[in-house]
C-alpha cells in the first residue's frame, strides 16, 4: 500500500529541479550561499566549537577570510578544496556523507567571483520598510497584497489565474475562516449581490461568526500541543479544556496578537493579572506529563521545561531550539548558553517531574476555577475564618481571670492526667514490633528497631487539615540521614505527590510536612539544627489546624525547634489518595528509617501544649508546675500552665476554639470542591530556581549558572524589563522583533494558502526555506504590527486580495512550470483538514450540534482507538471537531488517518498525505455512513418522489454549487442502481440504517433511504467535497 | 526568474532521490502510472515495486523482511538466556558495591535498604551443535538452538519501560521519532502493494505495561509510513469492512460512480489532470483491492491442522500471541516489510518465577514454530526474525526474598534478545555480562548497533537512510551506531 502523490516532499522535489542559475547572474549570499555553507560546512566549520575541525569557521565572514580571497577565486583556498580531485583533499569529505552539487560548487565559485560578502539571515533582519512595487496590469490588483505577487508574475511572465467562480469562491473562504461550508442561503445571497462589496460583506459576516474561533483555535491548540491527557506511557485524563475555551473566546474577541502571545507567556506576571490572563498560561503546561513508577523527577521536570522552551520558540519564533539543547546549533547562531538563558525563563515554578500515581492531584502550581458562587463562599468562608480566629483571641485575653481562679483553686498534689488527653493511640514496643524489625532495648523497657523495609501500622490518624493533632515518640538514629521516613500518613512517595502529613529525616535535619501536591500546594518547616546522631531522644510534632505553615511545630526534647519555613502554600485537602493510617519507619519506594529505633510511639486527637510536650520528654515539667504554689511559678511555667489551662479545663475558651475549627472546616470545604488547572506561577525570589548549562543536555549534568536572557543574534533585551516571562513577552512582541510578526502572519498566510509564504513555518533558521515573496511577507509584517497585531483585519486584507481569489485550475503549462504553487498565479487546493471533512458531513447531514465550550465529546471513533474510550449518547457525537476528546497514546482514529496532528509536541503544519485507509474512513466510518443516511432521510423527506431535486439539493450541499447535466446523470444512475440493489433484498437496506445512533426516519421505504444515502455516501467522498478547490 | 531552492533537493545525501526523477518517471514508478492503476479494477496482486525513497537499496541485503517479536516489559535476561550460577551462590548476599558502581537505579528500589542477590529458579543446558545455553523455561526455542544467535550484551540507557520501548522502536527515548518499520518503508517501500508495508500485531487483553500507538508512529515522516496496526476483530484495518447491508457489488457500483463523477471534469466538464484528484482516484482502488487482501491475509481457514498444532492451540484463536505468529508468517509470504509483534507482561517486579513460566508459556512454541515454518517455506533466508525487549532485569531483588519467590528491577545495563534467519550466525552466543549479569564483561551492543545492523542486513547503510526535519538530517540511529560484523554470517 503506497499514497501516492503526497504533499510537500515531492512536489518540493520537483521544484527543485527547475531552479537553474544563470552563469552570470549575481548571487545571493543568504538565498543561494548561506544555505549550502549551512548544509554541507557548519557542522565541522560552523558555530559548534567543540566538533569544529582545523579552527575554521565559515559562519562568521572575519574568520573565512582565511580560506576565502573576495573576487579572486584563485586564491580561495575553499574553492580549490571543494573542486579538488584528490579524495583527501576534497570537502566535505568522503565520510562526512555529504557531497557538493556541481551546481552548487558553480554557485560558491561565483559568490566569490562576486565578492564573497556575508549578510545576516534574513529572518534576524529587521522587518524592512518595503515599497509596494509598481505593475503594469493594476488593474488586476485588489491589495497591495496582489501588487507584490503580480511584480514577481509580471518579471517572470506568467498570468495570474482567473477569479474562482463565486459558489467556489465562499465555499473557499468559509472554511477557511469558520471551518465550516456556507448554507445555501448564504450561497444565495452572494449570488445575487451584485454590489462591489459582495465578498467583503461575506467576510465581514464569517469573521464576526463565532465558529470563526473555532477553526482558529484548532489551529492553535496543534501549536499548543493541547491533549486532554497527560502523554507518556500512562497517558491519565486531565483537566485542561477551560484554556481551550479561553483560545476560542480570545481569537473571536480578537485579542490583540501581542496581547494573546503575552498572556500565554506571563499571564500571571502582567499588572492586575485576571482570571482568564492567568488561565492562558496553562499553554506553558500542555506538556507531557510523567507518572511512570521508578521515574526519576528531576529526570522529567527537566524535559517538562525544554518542552516550554522548544514551544515557545517554535510557537513565537519560528526557530527549532532542540539542536542547542545539547550543543552549539550547527546552524543558527544559537549557544547552547543561550538555550538555557531561554530555558532559564520556564525553569522557576514550583513543580514536580512527576503527577500522582494514586491521587488526581492537579500537578502544581494550579489556578482555582471557581465560579461565582463558589467565589462568594471562598471569601464568606475566609471571613468567617478571620472572624472566628479575631474571637478566640480575644476570649483567650478574657480568660485571665479564670486562669487566675483556677491557679487559686488547684489542689496540692495535683498531677497531669495520664495519659494525657487525646491520647488516640499508644504503642510502648513491649511486644514484637512485627515485620523483620527486632527488638532492642529502648528508651524505657524495649523499643523497635527498624529495618526502612518493613512498616509499623497504628491504623489511626486519618486527620484532615483543619484537625489539630500531634505525635509524639522517641528515636535514635544510628547515622546522619540523608532521607528517611520517620512516620507518615500517605500512600507513598512521589507517586502520590505524598498526599498526606509526615515527619522525615532530610539532610540530618527534622523535616516535616502537610501535602496535598508537592510541592506546590504543601507546608513544609525544617528544624535548623541537625539531629542528634547515636543516642535517644524525644520528638513531638504538633499541627494546630490552622492551614499555615507556622501551625506546625516540632519538638525535640520537649523544646520547640527554630525551623526553616520551605513551603507554606496548602490551599487543598490532605487526605485521601490511600494509605489512610500512620505508618512508622516505612513508606513505599521511599527510604525508611534503616536501623533507627522509635519507642513509646503516642497519638494525640488535639494541639499539645508546650508543658504537656514537654512533660511528656521528662515525665515532670507538667507535674512540677501543677504542684507549684501561684507566687513560686517562673514566668514561662505561668504561661504554659495559662495554655494548658486553656486547653484542656477551660470550657468557653474550648468552645471557641470548636467555632473557628468549625469555620476552618467551612473554609477547607470551599476550596476542596473547586476544581484546579495547571498555569504559570514563578518561585519568589528567595527560592529562585537557578538555571545551569546540562552538559549534553542531561538532567544529572549541570555546568555553568546561566541568567534568563535572549541570544545575541536577536535584538536586544529591553533595558528596563524585568528578567522573567513578561520580559520575554515584552522582548517578543516589541514592534521591531525580526521573528513575531513575521512567523505570526505567515501562518495567517498559511491557514487560507496551505502554506505559508515560507514554507518551513517550524524554521525560519537557515535550514529553512526563504520565503517565495520576502517584500510580501515584510510588508504584511509591518502591516500587521502597525494595525495593532489585529489578526482579523491581516486575515481579511489576505483573503480579500485578488491573489486569493483566483481559480485553483491550473494549464498543464502552468503546473509543470511552477508545480508548487510558489508564484502564486492560481488559487490553493488540497484537501481540507481532518475537522472540516468531519464537520462538514456533520452539518451537511443536519446532524451538527452547534454548542460551544465546555468538556470534551466522545464521538464513535474513539470506541476503537487505541486506548478505547467509551462514546457518548446524544450530542457528544456530533459536536465539532475541536471539541473531540484527545488522548495522546490513542488519538482520535478518525482523525489522525485524515492526518490531525498526534499534539505530543509543538506542530505548525500538519502532514497531508492519501492514503487508501482515508478512503476506508470516509467509505465505511459509522459516523459518515450514519451522516450519509441522515442527510438521505431529511432529503427525501423533503423531496418526496422528486429525486432529482432532492440530488441536486445534496450536491449542492456537499459541494457549494449545482450539478452539471452529467454529474445530474451519473447521480441518478446511482441512485437507481443503489435503489435495485436493495430492492433485491430490502433487508439489506434494513441493515444497513441501523448504523448510527440517530434515529431512521419513519414513512420512507427502507429501501429508499439506504439508496440516497449511498449516493450521499459517493458524494461525501467526491473530491469537491473534501478538497479545497 | 529564480524560484528559491526547494528543500527536496537536500532531503537526502549520497544517493539518488526521486529529485533526479522527473515527473513522468516518477509517476511511471509509483504503480505503472495512476491512470492504468485508476482504472484497473482487477483484483489481482501488484507485482511487487520499490518504491522507497531509495529507490533500492544501497548494497544488496541479505533479507528482504523483518519479523520483530517484541517482548515488552523487559524480559529477564537471567532466567532465560544469561546464565549465571555465580548468582545461585551469592543468593542472599548483598550486591557488591564494586559491581553496581554507584549507577543509578529506578526510584522503586533506589529507596530499598537491602539489594540482594537472587539466583534463577530455573536450570540451563547447552543444545546443538553450536552449544548455545537456553533455559528450561523456553524448551522449543532449545530445539532451534542452531538456528538462533543469542546477543547477551544488549544495552541502553533508558530505565523506565516508556523511554526504553520508544528508544528500541525509534532510536530515540523521547517521543517525535519515526519507528523502525516506518524507516524501512520510507527507505525500501513495500514489495505489495494491495497490503501495508508495515504491519503491526499485539497480542489482545494482556495486562502489563501499556503499548502506545506512537511506538509504531512515522513521527516527523509522513504519517503514510505509519504502522497499520491489525486489529483482531473483524476489522483488521479501521473501517475496512463495508457497512452492513453493503456488500462487494453495491461498493463496486459506487465506486464507479465515483470515479465517473471524479472524472467528470466538474463544471469544466474537462478531464482532469490534476495529480491530487488522480491520486485521490487510485487510493479508492486501492482500498476496494485492501477489502479483498486484508481478509485473505488474515482468514486462516486454509491452513492444515498440523500447522495450528505446531503453533499451539492459542493460534485459532484471533489476537494472542500464537495466532500472531501464525498471522506474521502469512504476512512475510505475502511480501509485507516489517512485522512488528508486541507481547506485554514481562515487568516481573515480583513472583518473577510464576510470572515468566507463563510468559514463556504464553509464547515458546509459538516463537519457535514461527521460526521452523518459516524455514520450512524457505522464507528464512531472505527473513530476520527477532526476539526481544527494553531492557533486562536486576540480578538483585526487588522487595522480598522469600525462598522460592523473587522479584527483579528493571535493567538497563545488560540484556539478552535473539535473532534468526537471514544474515544471522545460528548456533552462536555474542558477547558476555560479568558473573552478575550486571554490566557487559564483552562486546556490547546498543541499541543504535542493533539498529545499524538491521539496516545493514537489509541492504541499507544505516548513515544514509535520512529524513530532514526541523533544518538537520534525522536518521534511526541518530549519531551512533556501529554494525556489528561479527553478528553476520
Amino acid at each position: 500500500m503506497r499514497s501516492l502523490l503526497t504533499g510537500s516532499a515531492v512536489f518540493f522535489v520537483l521544484g527543485a529541479t527547475s531552479v537553474a542559475v544563470a552563469a552570470d547572474k549575481p548571487v545571493d549570499f543568504v538565498r543561494d550561499v548561506r544555505p549550502i555553507l549551512s548544509d554541507k560546512c557548519f557542522k565541522c566549520h560552523g558555530p559548534d566549537e567543540n566538533a569544529r575541525q582545523g579552527e575554521l569557521r565559515l559562519d562568521l565572514e572575519v574568520a573565512a577570510r582565511k580560506v576565502l580571497s573576495p573576487g579572486k577565486p584563485a586564491d580561495s583556498e575553499l574553492l580549490k578544496r571543494i573542486a579538488s580531485r584528490d579524495p583527501d583533499h576534497r570537502m566535505p569529505p568522503a565520510d562526512s556523507k555529504r557531497t557538493l552539487s556541481s551546481r552548487e560548487i558553480n554557485i560558491l565559485q561565483r559568490w566569490v567571483k562576486q565578492g564573497g560578502r556575508y549578510k545576516a539571515h534574513w529572518s534576524f533582519q529587521p522587518v524592512a520598510a518595503v515599497q509596494v512595487p509598481a505593475v503594469k496590469n493594476g488593474g488586476w490588483c485588489r491589495s497591495p497584497i496582489d501588487r507584490f505577487v503580480l511584480s514577481r508574475l509580471e518579471a517572470g511572465g506568467v498570468v495570474p489565474s482567473r477569479e474562482a467562480a463565486r459558489e467556489r469562491l465562499i465555499r473557499r473562504v468559509t472554511f477557511d475562516l469558520t471551518g465550516l461550508p456556507p448554507t445555501l442561503e448564504q450561497i444565495d445571497a452572494f449570488l445575487a449581490d451584485k454590489s462591489d462589496k459582495a465578498f467583503d460583506k461575506v467576510v465581514d459576516r464569517l469573521l464576526e461568526s463565532p465558529a470563526f474561533g473555532e477553526r482558529m483555535a484548532a489551529e492553535w491548540l496543534d501549536i499548543a500541543r493541547y491533549s486532554d491527557s497527560y502523554g507518556y506511557q500512562v497517558d491519565r485524563d486531565r483537566h485542561v479544556w477551560p484554556y481551550r475555551d479561553w483560545v476560542v473566546r480570545a481569537f473571536n474577541s480578537n485579542m490583540p496578537y501581542d496581547q494573546f502571545v503575552t498572556w500565554q507567556l506571563a499571564g500571571d506576571l502582567v499588572p492586575k493579572p485576571t482570571r482568564d490572563s492567568r488561565l492562558a498560561t496553562t499553554f506553558n503546561r500542555l506538556h507531557s506529563q510523567k507518572v511512570e513508577g521508578g521515574s526519576t523527577p528531576e529526570e522529567f521536570r527537566v524535559e517538562y521545561v525544554a518542552d516550554r522552551n522548544h514551544t515557545f520558540a517554535m510557537a513565537f519564533l519560528g526557530l527549532t531550539l532542540e539542536c542547542a539543547r545539547c550543543h552549539q546549533h550547527k546552524f543558527d547562531p544559537i549557544a547552547q548558553e543561550e538555550y538555557y538563558q531561554f530555558f532559564a525563563f520556564f525553569n522557576n515554578i514550583d513543580e514536580s517531574g512527576v503527577y500522582s500515581y494514586f491521587t488526581s492531584s492537579v500537578p502544581t502550581p494550579t489556578l482555582l476555577l471557581s465560579n461565582d458562587k463558589q467565589k462568594a463562599a471562598m471569601v464568606a468562608a475566609e471571613a468567617k475564618v478571620a472572624e472566628s480566629e479575631a474571637s478566640w483571641r480575644k476570649v483567650t485575653d478574657q480568660r485571665r481571670a479564670a486562669f487566675g481562679k483556677w491557679l487559686e483553686a488547684r489542689k496540692p498534689d495535683a498531677r497531669s492526667p495520664s495519659p494525657l488527653p487525646g491520647r488516640v493511640y499508644h504503642n510502648d514496643f513491649e511486644k514484637a514490633p512485627g515485620g523483620a524489625n527486632r527488638s532492642v532495648t529502648g528508651r524505657f523497657g524495649k523499643a523497635a528497631r527498624l529495618t526502612g523495609d518493613d512498616g509499623i501500622g497504628t491504623g489511626v490518624g486519618n486527620f484532615r487539615r483543619f484537625q489539630p493533632f500531634s505525635v509524639s515518640l522517641w528515636m535514635l538514629t544510628p547515622e546522619e540521614k540523608k532521607r528517611a521516613i520517620i512516620f507518615h500518613r500517605s500512600r507513598a512517595w512521589t507517586d502520590a505527590g505524598s498526599r498526606g502529613y509526615q515527619l522525615m529525616l532530610e539532610d540530618g535535619r527534622l523535616s516535616g510536612s502537610l501535602i496535598h501536591f508537592w510541592p506546590g500546594n504543601a507546608l513544609r518547616v525544617v528544624t535548623r539544627r541537625k539531629f542528634p546522631v547515636g543516642d535517644w531522644h524525644h520528638v513531638t510534632m504538633t499541627w494546630d489546624g490552622s492551614n499555615r505553615a507556622r501551625g506546625l511545630k516540632i519538638y525535640i526534647d520537649g523544646r520547640p525547634s527554630a525551623v526553616t519555613l520551605v513551603r507554606d502554600n496548602l490551599y487543598k485537602n490532605i487526605s485521601g489518595g490511600g494509605g489512610d493510617a500512620i505508618t512508622i519507619g516505612q513508606r513505599f519506594r521511599d527510604r525508611g528509617f534503616k536501623n533507627g529505633s522509635v519507642d513509646e510511639f503516642s497519638v494525640f486527637n488535639r494541639r499539645l501544649t508546650d508543658l504537656e510536650v514537654a512533660q511528656l520528654f521528662d515525665g515532670r515539667s507538667l507535674d512540677e508546675a501543677l504542684a507549684t504554689p501561684a507566687d513560686q511559678l517562673t514566668r514561662t511555667q505561668r504561661e504554659g500552665l495559662r495554655e494548658y489551662f486553656l486547653e484542656t479545663v477551660d470550657k468557653p475558651y474550648s468552645d471557641q476554639r470548636q467555632a473557628v475549627q468549625a469555620a476552618r472546616k467551612t473554609r477547607c470545604e470551599s476550596y476542596d470542591g473547586v476544581t484546579e488547572i495547571m498555569v504559570m506561577s514563578d518561585l519568589d525570589a528567595t527560592r529562585r530556581r537557578q538555571t545551569y548549562v546540562l552538559r549534553r543536555g542531561a538532567y544529572d549534568a549541570p555546568t555553568e549558572k546561566v541568567e534568563p536572557g535572549t541570544p545575541a543574534s536577536l535584538p536586544p533585551f529591553p533595558a528596563d524589563a524585568p528578567r522573567n516571562r513578561l520580559g520575554l513577552a515584552r522582548w517578543l512582541t516589541d514592534d521591531g522583533h525580526p521573528l513575531t510578526p513575521r512567523v505570526a502572519v505567515n501562518r495567517l498566510w498559511q491557514q487560507c494558502f496551505g502554506s505559508g509564504l515560507v514554507r518551513t513555518p517550524e524554521d525560519f533558521g537557515s535550514q529553512g526555506l526563504p520565503p517565495t515573496h520576502p517584500a510580501l511577507l515584510d510588508w504584511l509584517s509591518r502591516d500587521f504590527v502597525s494595525g495593532g497585531w489585529n489578526l482579523k483585519r491581516t486575515l481579511r486584507q489576505i483573503v480579500l486580495s485578488a491573489t486569493y481569489r483566483q481559480d485553483s485550475a491550473a494549464s498543464k503549462e502552468l503546473v509543470a512550470r511552477d508545480p508548487d504553487n510558489l508564484l502564486l498565479a492560481r488559487g490553493a487546493s488540497y484537501q481540507w483538514p481532518a475537522e472540516m471533512i468531519r464537520d462538514n458531513a456533520l452539518w451537511a447531514s443536519g446532524l451538527l450540534v452547534d454548542k460551544r465550550g465546555g468538556s470534551p465529546a466522545r464521538p464513535y471513533d474513539l470506541a476503537v482507538s487505541f486506548k478505547p474510550v467509551k462514546v457518548d449518547s446524544g450530542e457528544g457525537l456530533y459536536r465539532r471537531s475541536l471539541y473531540t476528546f484527545w488522548k495522546r497514546t490513542g488519538p482520535a482514529p478518525v482523525m489522525m488517518t485524515l492526518d490531525a496532528s498526534k499534539r505530543d509536541v509543538c506542530v505548525v503544519k500538519r502532514e497531508r498525505t492519501s492514503t487508501p485507509l482515508q478512503a476506508c474512513v470516509l467509505l465505511n466510518g459509522p459516523q459518515f455512513i450514519e451522516a450519509a443516511r441522515v442527510m438521505g432521510q431529511a432529503m427525501l423527506k423533503k423531496h418526496g418522489e422528486n429525486v432529482d431535486a432532492m440530488l441536486v439539493e445534496m450536491f449542492r450541499r456537499l459541494t457549494s454549487r449545482a450539478p452539471t447535466d452529467r454529474e445530474r446523470k451519473i447521480l441518478r444512475g446511482g441512485f437507481d442502481e443503489q435503489l435495485a440493489y436493495f430492492q433485491a433484498d430490502p433487508k439489506r437496506a434494513e441493515v444497513f440504517l441501523k448504523t448510527g445512533k440517530a434515529p431512521v426516519e419513519k414513512g420512507i421505504p427502507a429501501v429508499r433511504i439506504a439508496a440516497a444515502a449511498m449516493v450521499a455516501n459517493t458524494l461525501m467522498n467526491f473530491d469537491e467535497c473534501v478538497t479545497k478547490r | 526568474m529564480t524560484l528559491p531552492t526547494s528543500t527536496a533537493g537536500r532531503v537526502c545525501t549520497g544517493f539518488d532521490h526521486p529529485a533526479q526523477l522527473t515527473r513522468q518517471q516518477f509517476l511511471k514508478n509509483f504503480g505503472m502510472g495512476l491512470g492504468a492503476l485508476a482504472l484497473s479494477s482487477s483484483l489481482g496482486d501488484q507485482p511487487a515495486r520499490g518504491d522507497g525513497v531509495l529507490g533500492g537499496t544501497h548494497r544488496s541485503g541479505r533479507i528482504k523482511r523483518v519479523i520483530y517479536m517484541f517482548n515488552s516489559g523487559g524480559p529477564s535476561q537471567i532466567e532465560l538466556f544469561d546464565h549465571k550460577p555465580e548468582l545461585k551462590r551469592l543468593h542472599g548476599t548483598e550486591l557488591p558495591e564494586s559491581v553496581r558502581k554507584g549507577q543509578r537505579l529506578t526510584t522503586m528500589t533506589g529507596s530499598q535498604s537491602s539489594l540482594p542477590l537472587a539466583g534463577s529458579s530455573f536450570a540451563f543446558k547447552r543444545y546443538g551443535d553450536g552449544g548455545n545455553e537456553i533455559s528450561e523455561l523456553t524448551p522449543h526455542l532449545a530445539g532451534l538452538a542452531d538456528d538462533i544467535c543469542i546477543i547477551r550484551s544488549m544495552h541502553t540507557e533508558a530505565i523506565n519501560h516508556g523511554p526504553a520501548v520508544t528508544y528500541m522502536q525509534t532510536g530515540s527515548q523521547f517521543p517525535g521519532r519515526p519507528s523502525m518499520g516506518a524507516w524501512m518503508d520510507y527507505g525500501l517501500g513495500t514489495e505489495n502493494s494491495n497490503l501495508p508495508a508495515f504491519v503491526v500485531l499485539v497480542t489482545k487483553g494482556k495486562g502489563g505495561q501499556p503499548l502506545l500507538s506512537r511506538l509504531w508512529g512515522s513521527g516527523f515522516l509522513p504519517s503514510r509510513y505509519q504502522g497499520v496496526r491489525f486489529r483482531s476483530g473483524k476489522d483488521p484495518v479501521l473501517y475496512l469492512t463495508n457497512p452492513n447491508g453493503v456488500d462487494a457489488s453495491a461498493r463496486r457500483l459506487m465506486l464507479d460512480r465515483l470515479r465517473e463523477l471524479q472524472q467528470a471534469g466538474g463544471r469544466s466538464g474537462k478531464q482532469a489532470s490534476d495529480p491530487l484528484l488522480e491520486a485521490r482516484i487510485a487510493q479508492y482502488e486501492l482500498a476496494f483491492r485492501m477489502q479483498r487482501s486484508i481478509p485473505e491475509a488474515t482468514d486462516f481457514s486454509s491452513e492444515p491442522k498440523h500447522i495450528f498444532d505446531e503453533y499451539g492451540k492459542d493460534s485459532k484463536n484471533p489476537g494472542t500471541y500464537a495466532a500472531n505468529c501464525l498471522l506474521a508468517r502469512r504476512l512475510a509470504e505475502r511480501g509485507v516489510r516489517f512485522i512488528q509483534l508486541y507481547h506485554p507482561g514481562w515487568d516481573q517486579h515480583g513472583g518473577l518465577p510464576g510470572g515468566i513460566r507463563n510468559q514463556c508459556r504464553e509464547t515458546d512454541q509459538a516463537s519457535a514454530a514461527l521460526v521452523t515454518d518459516l524455514k520450512r517455506r524457505g522464507l528464512l533466508e531472505d527473513t530476520l526474525v527477532i526476539w526481544g525487549g527494553e531492557f533486562g532485569r536486576t540480578s538483585y531483588c526487588q522487595g522480598k526474598l522469600a525462598p522460592n519467590n523473587y522479584g527483579r528491577d528493571h535493567h538497563p545495563r545488560c540484556f539478552s534478545m535473539w535473532m534468526a534467519g537471514g544474515g544471522g550466525r545460528g548456533g552462536t552466543t555474542y558477547g558476555q555480562t560479568d558473573p552478575f549479569s550486571y554490566n557487559i564483561a564483552e562486546n556490547p551492543v546498543h541499541i543504535h548497533d542493533l539498529h545499524a545492523t538491521i539496516l545493514h542486513l537489509m541492504g541499507i547503510d544505516h548513515e544514509r537512510l535520512t529524513f530532514r526535519y526541523q533544518g538537520r538530517q534525522f536518521r534511526l540511529t541518530d549519531v551512533h551506531g556501529n554494525v556489528i560484523q561479527d553478528l553476520l554470517a
